[in-house]
Order: structure tokens, then sequence, then C-alpha cells
């Protein structure tokens, strides 16, 4: 059984059936354009890479309201698919999701860009079936 | 001063490629030499380790002469954790050879070079060379901090330009 259960991915789809009975939506990843290769003006600043927004969902924010801290900038952790980013990890032709995620320049929801400070997996025998992205909000809004 | 900052920029990491050209760092999927300076990446949260990370503190102005003479201080940060292979027992070792590119780097001969405008330049072509030279101090060492396994270290340096006309 937990052959079966290991082999189809039960874990992962029944968590995309979760996220999106939770009122999974989607947000967007923002990745950047690989770098020029000897380009110093892309180094010294001058040059900006073109950006590219990628659909992402479904996704749920684990909790209604952000983490908030005097001082500091509010924090979110978001519950991604891991289908999605599978998928994703592949079309895009990444290693390995940690390498993604660590590319992207953030996520773009409802217009506002948070960066990602850390991204982690939950497994089941030993494949992700959720991804948890803790995110920050622009510096801007600090309280 | 930005280009006074680009020209000691480039000028760095070419001469600590040359020294170690094994030292490189991916940046948006691109392998390049392992130096960077921070405020022209995108923000990150994440630390560059066995890499180079420049930051522009200080910054000062003397007016007195014909030409504004600007020192800026410049902060290279850098880190290792050791290599995998050896369970990170030889991080000690990575930041004395890291310790030691950066002072021959910083501390080869000349200790000046022209200054270089690389803003005016068009994508691909080569920077245009300006009337003064960039010239630097010798770097100084910080006391290497631990944080958990990776041994992080900080060296500074003064670098000096005249303030061209005109110039940004």
């Amino acid at each position: 059984m937990s052959d079966l259960v290991s082999a189809t991915g039960a874990a992962a789809r029944a968590t995309d059936v979760l996220l999106r009975a939770t009122g999974g939506r989607t947000v967007m990843l923002r990745m950047p354009a690989p770098a020029v290769p000897t380009d110093v003006n892309e180094q010294l600043g001058i040059a900006t890479p073109a950006f590219q927004d990628i659909p992402l969902g479904p996704v749920v924010y684990r909790k209604a309201r952000a983490t908030v801290a005097e001082g500091k900038a509010a924090k979110w952790e978001m519950l991604v698919s891991a289908t999605v980013v599978e998928n994703l990890v592949g079309s895009l032709t990444y290693a390995s999701a940690s390498v993604l995620f660590s590319a992207a320049y953030g996520v773009l929801s409802d217009d506002e860009l948070l960066e990602i400070v850390s991204a982690t997996q939950e497994q089941v025998f030993g494949q992700p079936y959720v991804y948890r992205l803790v995110l920050r909000a622009p510096l801007i809004q600090m309280a | 001063m930005q280009n006074a900052k680009d020209t000691f920029y480039v000028t760095l990491q070419s001469r600590l490629a040359a020294l170690n050209s094994a030292r490189t760092i991916v940046v948006r999927g691109v392998v390049r030499p392992g130096t960077l300076v921070e405020e022209n990446e995108l923000p990150s949260a994440g630390v560059s380790v066995d890499a180079f990370c420049l930051q522009w503190t200080g910054l000062q102005m003397n007016s007195a002469g014909p030409l504004p003479l600007v020192a800026m201080e410049c902060s290279i940060q850098y880190a290792t954790d050791g290599t995998p292979g050896s369970g990170g027992m030889d991080r000690g070792r990575m930041l004395a050879a890291m310790d030691a590119e950066l002072a021959a780097a910083i501390g080869a001969e000349p200790h000046a070079v022209a200054k270089m405008n690389y803003s005016a330049a068009e994508a691909g072509s080569a920077p245009t060379a300006m009337g003064t030279n960039v010239f630097w101090a010798d770097p100084v060492f910080s006391a290497a901090t631990a944080v958990g396994e990776r041994l992080e270290r900080t060296s500074t340096v003064l670098v000096f330009a005249y303030q061209e006309a005109g110039e940004l």
C-alpha cells in the first residue's frame, strides 16, 4: 500500500485538492532572465535583466494575517502545490525546487512583490507534496 | 564617484580571477568570477559563500584642492563553510586562502589605475578612460567571526579618486 501511495503521487494530489478546497489561488512567480555572460554592465548595475511572471497555483496563505513585529517587515507564509513546482522545475530546466526559488526575484501577489525569504518542503515517502514559502513584504510597508 | 567604484570593482575582480580562476559564483544561471558588488545585484536574503562581496560604506570628500578628493570605504565581506567532503574541517584553511588572495590582489602593484567610465559605453563596447586615476590603500582585516559552521571576515579598503568636472 505504501509503495502504491508513493509511486502514484497521491499525497501531492490530495494536497492539491486541499489547497483548492481551502481557497487556493494563483500568484505570480517573478523570475529574472538569465544573466548575460561577460557583460560587465550587468555586474555594475547599468543593465538590468528582464523579468518574466509565471503563474504559481494553487497556493494558500497559511494565516490570514501577516506576522508583524515592530521595526521589521511583515512576513507571510504560503503553501504551494508540489505538483506545480515540479512542473516548473522541469519546464524551466532548473536543477531543483530550491534552485528555482533561490533564483526567483519574488512572488507577485495582489500587485505586491514579496521577497522569498526561505523555501522548504514537506515530504512523504521521499516525495515532496507541498512547499512552504516564507515571504517578506517590501520595507516601505514596515510598521 | 560611481566611475571610481566601477573601476575599482573591475580591477579587483580581474586580479582575483587571475590569482584563482576556480573561485566562481553562479548568478542567475551564469558562472562568473567570485566577486560581486552587493548594491548592483538583485536583493537577496542569501549569503554568497566562497566569494567576495563588496559593499560601499563610508564616504568623505575633501574640497581643498583644485579637484575634490573623494575617499570611499569599500567593505569586502567573505565567508566559507569549508568543503562538504571534509565535513567543513578545512574552513579555516579556506578562509586563510581567501585572506591571501584578497591581500595579494589589493596589495599588488600598481596601487592605482586609470579611472574608466563604464556607463557612457554602449553594451559590448569598451569603456572610456578618464583624466584621473583611482588609487587605494592597503586592506584592513577585521577579526574572523564564526556563525554556526560558517567563518566570516570583513576587510575594508580606502579607495581614493578625484571628482572630475561633470562626473556623477
